[in-house]
C-alpha cells in the first residue's frame, strides 16, 4: 500500500514539478534564514552568518537534486528528457540513423522469418494434448538392415499383442496407412487413409469437430464406420453436417460416416509431405493378418499415451517383456526371428531427422545476427568518432559523464529497439508472403506463425548491441582528454587510430563470418549438383506412373486380376507413342520399398550378418524398358515366367556382388524367408543395373525383381490363405511423346477396363525424382537464404564503414587534391582499404568455415568440407562484393571539392 | 548523489526517519531547521549531517504519509513549513521503535557472544 501510494505521489509529482520546485526554494530560503539567524546571534557579521550557513547546510543544488530524485521518478524524467535529446541526434544525421535501424531490421527480419518458417515445419509440438507422454511402440527386428527400419514398426500379432498385455499406457493402438478408392457419391477418387485401433483416437486425446470417433469395441466388431478428415469433409462433401450417418465406398465396401476432425488434426504425421491421411476406419484385422507371411509382415504401427507414473523406460521394459512372450509363440518357419522392443517419443520420431537441420540453422540465425550487430557497432563507432568533438565541448562546459555516457546508451538503444520493432513487422510481413510461396508439400504448412522464442532472442541481442555499442565510444570519447580533442579540431575523423582499429576488426569479423554461411551454402549448392549428377540407374524422362490398388471386393479371384492386368498391358501397348509398358511395386525414387530377408544358395553368412534384407519388386510387362533400367546379364521376363511356370527372379548388380562376388549370378537361386522357412528357389534368369530406390543421395539397396504372378508360389509357408497376386502396382509407361500427354490416355484405358477404378498419385517419373530431391534442396535453399542475408548485411556494413569513413574524411581528402592528388589515386585509395579488410575478412573466413565444416558433415554429399572450387568462388564472390560497397563511396570521395578545404574552419 | 562526509557518523538505513518521527511525535509540530537542530542536540554533535539531508527524509516520510507539511508563521514571524505526525505516522513509529529494539537486542546479543 505505501509503495503504491509513494508511486501515484511521485509519478502526479512528475507533471507538477514548478509549483514543487518552488515551494522547495521556499523551503530552503527559510532554513537557510535560521541558519543564518542562529550565527549572526553567535555576534558573527551579517556576511559571514550567511557563508556559514550555506556551509552548514551543504551544496544547495546538491540538495534540491537529492530531493527531487527523491520526489520523483527522476528516472523517468530524465529518461524522456534523453530520448527527446536521442531523437534530436538522430534528426540531425539521418543517413546514419536509417540505415543502422534498416540494418538491424534487415538482420532480425531475416532470421526470424527463416527460423519461424523451419520451427513452423519441423519444431512444433505436436498438435495433441501433453505430447509429451505420446509414445512410438515397436519392434527391431535383429539383424535387419536398419535402413529398412527407421520408424519402429510392428506387426499385427504385435499390436494384439501388446495392447493386450502391456500395462504402460492408458490407451495405446495400432495404426497401418492405406490408399482407398473412395466412391458412392460422385467420382471415384483415391485418397490416403489409415486404419486405425478405436484405442489410438483415445491416445491423441483430439476430440472431433463434429459426431464421434469409434470406440474399440467397435473396432474389434469390425463395424464399418469411418471419420473424415476436415479437407476430405470440405472438399468431398462441401462442409455438409449433414454427411454424418451417410453411407460412403471405400475399395467398394460400404461404410458409415460418423464423425470429423478439426482441421488441425493430422495422423499418422509424415514428416515432408501434406498428403495425410483424409480418413480413418477401425483397424478390425483380418484373420489372415495374424497368418503366416503377415504375422511376419512388419507394416503396422503403434502409439500410446504413457499412464500417469510410468516412465517411458518403465513401459519399455514392459513392452519387452510383451515382446518376448510374443516371439516365444512365433510360428515354425520364423522362429529364428529375434525382436526388441522400443518405445520412443512420438515426438522424436517426427522430428529427430530435423535435428542436425536445426543446429546448423540456430548457427546461421546466430551468425546473421551477428552480423548484424557487428554493422550496429561499426556505425556506431564511426560516428561516435564524429562526436568526439561535441561530447569534448560538452564536458568542457560542465557536463557530467554519467550524463554522457546514460544519452548514448540511450540513443543507440533506441535505435536497436526501431531496428527491431521494424524487423518484427518486417518478419511478421515475409512470413504472410512466404507461406502462400512456400511448396504444399511442406507439412503443418497452415501453422507457420511468428516465433517469438526466436524473435525474442533477436530483439534481445540487438539491444544489447545498442547498449554495448552506444557504452564504447562514449567511453572513449569521454577518456579521451578534452583539451587534446579540442586541439585537434576539424580533424578528429582521421584521428583516433584505436577507434578506426576497432571498426575494421568489426567489419573482418563479418566478412568472416558471412564467409563462413556464404561456404556453407556453397558446399550445399555443389552436394545438390553432385546428387543430381549421381546416375540412379534408370531414365525418369518420358516415363508416366500411376498407381492402382484393385478392390478386393470385386476382385475375388486371381482370375479376374490377371484379366484386367492382361487386358491393361495389352491396350496400353497398343496406344500410339508408347515404347514400352509396366507394371512394377516399386517405383524408382518414390522412397516406398520395403525390406524382405531372402536366402542365397551357397551363400555362408557370417555369424555377425543376420539377415539378409533385400528390396523386392514384383513385375509384370516390360517394367526395364519401360523404367530405362539397364540389363547387364541374362534376359529380361517374357511372358512365359507366370504362375504355375519355373519360379524366376532378376537380381540386381549389388545383390549379385554381395553375394556371388566375381560370378555370373544367372542360374543362381534365391528364396525368400529365414532358413528355417520353408519356401521354394526361384532361379536367377539376369542381373540389371543398381537403382535408387530413394533420393540419389541414399545408399544403394540390393534388390531382386520377380513376375508378380509368381509372388504366392514363391512364398511358400510365408503366403496367407486366400492371398492373391499382382492385386496392385505402379503403371509405368514410357512414350515417345512428353509423359503429360500420356496422362488422358492412360486414364481412359483403365477406366474401359474398370470404369469405377481410380488412379493414384499419377506423375511424370521425372517429378517423382524432384520430390526425392525436396530434402536436399530444402536444406541448400534455407542456408542459402541465410547466407545471402548474411552476404547483404555485410556489404551494407563495408559500405557503411567506408562511406562515414570518407565522409569524416572529407576535409583531408580536399586538401590533398587541392594540393594536387590525382582524383584517380584518391579513388584507389578508398578502394584498397575496402578490399585490404574484405581479404583479411576472407582470409579469417576460410579458417572459420574449416571450424564449422563438421556441422555441416552430415549434409556434404560428394563433396569435401573444403572443395577449393567452393572456397575459392566464396571468397571471389565476397571479395567482389566488398569491391561494389567500397566503389560508391570512393567514387564520392574522388569528386571531393577541392574548395572544402578552404571553405570550413 | 549524495556525497558523504567520512568523519560524520553513518546513519543505519531507516534510522533517521526513526528519529524524525520519534521528535516530531515527543515535540508536536516543527519546522525542518527544529528538526535539525534536536537531531544536532540528541547526538552531542555526533551526527554531523549537512543539514540539508533531511530534506530527502522528510519528502519520503510525507509520501508515506506518516507525515504531514503545513506553512506557518514561527514565533518571530517568519514563515516556515512545520511537520507534524499523523496518525499512520504514530503507528509506523511504533513498529519501528518496537523492530529497532529487537534488532538492537540482537546485534548486542552477538557482539556479548564474541567474548
Amino acid at each position: 500500500m505505501r509503495a503504491i501510494r509513494r508511486l501515484v505521489i511521485r509519478m502526479r509529482s512528475l507533471f507538477t514539478n514548478e509549483r514543487q520546485e518552488a515551494e522547495l526554494e521556499r523551503e530552503i530560503a527559510g532554513h537557510l534564514s535560521f541558519l543564518e539567524d542562529e550565527f549572526r546571534s553567535q555576534g558573527m557579521s551579517a556576511e559571514d552568518a550567511r557563508l556559514a550557513a550555506r556551509r552548514a547546510y551543504g551544496g544547495v543544488d546538491q540538495v534540491k537534486q537529492m530531493h527531487r530524485e527523491e520526489r520523483a521518478f527522476q528516472g523517468m524524467a530524465r529518461l524522456t528528457m534523453d530520448l527527446r535529446y536521442a531523437w534530436r541526434q538522430l534528426r540531425q544525421s539521418p543517413g546514419f540513423a536509417l540505415m543502422a535501424v534498416l540494418m538491424l531490421a534487415l538482420g532480425i527480419g531475416a532470421t526470424t522469418t527463416i527460423f519461424s518458417i523451419v520451427e513452423g515445419v519441423l519444431l512444433r509440438p505436436l498438435p495433441f494434448p501433453e505430447p509429451g507422454r505420446l509414445m512410438m511402440l515397436g519392434d527391431v527386428l535383429e539383424g535387419s538392415n536398419c535402413a529398412f527400419c527407421s520408424q519402429p514398426r510392428v506387426t499385427a500379432t504385435d499390436v494384439r499383442n501388446y495392447m493386450r498385455d502391456s500395462h504402460s499406457f492408458t490407451h495405446l493402438g495400432g495404426y497401418q496407412e492405406v490408399a482407398y478408392e473412395l466412391s458412392g457419391n460422385g467420382e471415384p477418387l483415391a485418397i490416403d487413409a489409415a486404419r486405425m485401433s478405436g484405442e489410438t483416437f483415445a491416445a491423441l486425446g483430439t476430440q472431433p469437430l463434429l459426431g464421434r470417433v469409434f470406440t474399440q469395441a467397435e473396432d474389434d466388431q469390425n463395424a464399418p464406420l469411418a471419420v473424415l478428415s476436415y479437407g476430405l469433409w470440405q472438399t468431398r462433401f462441401h462442409g455438409d453436417a449433414g454427411v454424418l450417418g451417410k453411407k460412403i465406398l471405400l475399395a467398394r465396401k460400404p461404410y458409415t460416416v460418423i464423425g470429423v476432425m478439426p482441421r488441425d488434426f493430422a495422423f499418422p504425421l509424415i514428416q515432408g509431405r501434406l498428403d495425410q491421411s483424409q480418413l480413418w476406419v477401425p483397424m478390425s484385422p483380418e484373420p489372415w493378418e495374424f497368418a503366416a507371411g503377415s504375422a511376419a509382415s512388419w507394416r503396422m504401427r503403434m502409439v500410446g499415451r504413457l499412464a500417469p507414473g510410468v516412465t517411458p523406460e518403465q513401459a519399455q521394459q514392459d513392452a519387452e517383456r510383451v515382446a518376448q512372450a510374443t516371439m516365444r509363440d512365433y510360428p515354425a518357419f520364423m522362429s529364428s526371428l529375434r525382436i526388441r522392443a522400443v518405445v520412443k517419443p512420438l515426438r522424436e520420431d517426427t522430428v529427430n531427422g530435423a535435428r542436425p537441420l536445426l543446429r546448423t540453422l540456430f548457427f546461421a540465425v546466430v551468425v546473421v545476427q551477428l552480423i548484424a550487430c557487428a554493422n550496429l557497432a561499426g556505425l556506431l563507432l564511426v560516428r561516435s568518432i564524429g562526436r568526439r568533438r561535441e561530447i569534448a565541448v560538452r564536458m568542457a562546459l560542465g557536463a557530467r559523464a554519467g550524463a554522457l555516457l546514460r544519452q548514448a546508451v540511450v540513443e543507440s538503444m533506441l535505435l536497436s529497439l526501431a531496428g527491431g520493432v521494424l524487423g518484427l513487422m518486417l518478419a511478421w510481413m515475409a512470413l504472410r508472403v512466404g507461406v502462400s510461396l512456400l511448396p504444399e508439400t511442406l507439412p503443418r504448412l497452415q501453422e507457420i506463425g511468428l516465433d517469438w522464442q526466436v524473435a525474442i532472442f533477436a530483439l534481445a541481442v540487438a539491444v544489447l548491441t545498442g547498449f554495448v555499442c552506444g557504452l564504447a565510444p562514449a567511453f572513449a570519447a569521454i577518456r579521451t582528454s578534452v583539451n587534446e580533442t579540442l586541439k585537434q579540431g576539424g580533424r578528429t575523423g582521421t584521428a583516433g587510430g584505436g577507434h578506426t582499429r576497432l571498426r575494421t576488426i568489426l567489419v573482418v569479423g563479418e566478412i568472416a563470418v558471412a564467409m563462413v554461411l556464404l561456404t556453407a551454402s556453397g558446399l550445399l549448392l555443389r552436394s545438390f549438383e553432385k546428387m543430381r549428377e549421381v546416375d540412379p540407374g534408370f531414365q525418369p524422362d518420358h516415363t508416366l506412373a500411376a498407381l492402382y490398388v484393385l478392390p478386393l471386393m470385386h476382385y475375388a479371384t486371381q482370375d479376374g486380376i490377371d484379366r484386367f492386368n492382361d487386358q491393361l498391358l495389352e491396350q496400353l501397348r497398343a496406344l500410339p507413342a508408347v515404347k514400352a509398358v509396366g507394371i512394377s511395386s516399386m517405383l524408382p525414387s518414390a522412397g516406398n520399398s520395403i525390406g524382405v530377408s531372402v536366402i542365397p544358395d551357397g551363400y555362408v553368412s557370417a555369424k555377425s550378418e543376420g539377415l539378409h534384407m533385400v528390396a523386392p519388386s514384383m513385375v509384370l510387362g516390360d517394367p526395364f524398358a519401360a523404367l530405362g533400367i539397364r540389363m547387364l546379364r541374362g534376359r529380361a521376363f517374357t511372358d512365359a515366367d507366370k504362375a504355375g511356370a519355373p519360379l524366376v527372379a532378376i537380381v540386381n548388380h549389388k545383390f549379385a556382388e554381395h553375394y556371388w562376388p566375381g560370378q555370373d549370378p544367372v542360374g543362381k537361386r534365391i528364396r525368400r524367408g529365414m532358413p528355417e522357412t520353408v519356401s521354394p528357389w526361384m532361379t536367377v534368369v539376369g542381373e540389371v543395373d543398381d537403382v535408387k530406390l530413394g533420393a540419389a543421395d541414399d545408399k544403394t539397396m540390393e534388390q531382386f525383381y520377380q513376375p508378380a504372378t509368381q509372388l504366392v508360389a514363391s512364398e511358400g509357408a510365408l503366403a496367407s490363405a486366400g492371398e492373391l497376386d499382382a492385386d496392385d502396382g505402379w503403371i509405368v509407361v514410357r512414350s515417345a511423346v512428353p509423359p503429360r500427354q500420356m496422362e488422358d490416355a492412360l486414364r481412359s484405358v483403365v477406366q474401359r477396363i474398370d470404369p469405377q477404378l481410380p488412379l493414384y498419385q499419377m506423375q511424370a517419373l521425372q517429378d517423382v525424382v524432384a520430390e526425392s530431391e525436396a530434402p536436399r534442396r530444402f536444406n541448400t535453399t534455407l542456408i542459402t537464404s541465410f547466407a545471402l542475408a548474411a552476404l547483404l548485411l555485410s556489404v551494407l556494413g563495408i559500405y557503411s564503414v567506408i562511406a562515414f569513413s570518407v565522409a569524416a574524411r572529407r576535409q583531408e581528402l580536399a586538401i590533398r587534391v587541392a594540393l594536387g592528388c590525382r582524383r584517380t589515386r584518391i579513388l584507389r585509395l578508398v578502394l584498397t582499404s575496402g578490399l585490404k579488410v574484405a581479404l583479411a575478412g576472407c582470409a579469417l573466413g576460410v579458417l572459420g568455415a574449416a571450424a564449422a565444416s563438421q556441422l555441416l558433415r552430415s549434409f556434404l554429399f560428394g563433396v569435401s568440407p573444403f572443395d577449393p572450387l567452393v572456397l575459392g568462388l566464396s571468397a571471389l564472390g565476397m571479395l567482389s562484393v566488398a569491391f561494389l560497397a567500397s566503389a560508391l563511396p570512393a567514387k564520392r570521395a574522388a569528386l571531393v571539392d577541392p574548395l572544402l578545404a578552404v571553405r570550413s574552419e | 548523489m549524495p556525497s558523504k562526509d567520512k568523519n560524520s557518523m553513518q546513519l543505519l538505513q531507516g534510522t533517521l526517519d526513526l528519529i524524525i518521527l520519534r521528535t516530531l511525535s515527543a515535540m508536536g509540530p516543527r519546522h525542518a531547521y527544529q528538526i535539525s537542530t534536536r537531531l544536532q542536540q540528541v547526538s552531542d554533535s555526533l551526527l554531523q549531517l549537512n543539514q540539508g539531508t533531511l530534506y530527502p527524509a522528510l519528502v519520503r516520510l510525507e509520501q508515506y504519509g506518516w507525515i504531514k507539511g503545513s506553512w506557518g508563521m514561527t514565533e518571530n514571524n517568519r514563515e516556515a513549513k512545520f511537520y507534524a505526525i499523523t496518525k499512520a505516522g504514530e503507528k509506523a513509529l511504533a513498529e519501528e521503535k518496537a523492530r529497532w529494539r529487537q534488532m538492537a537486542g540482537l546485534v548486542e546479543r552477538v557482539l556479548l557472544e564474541e567474548h
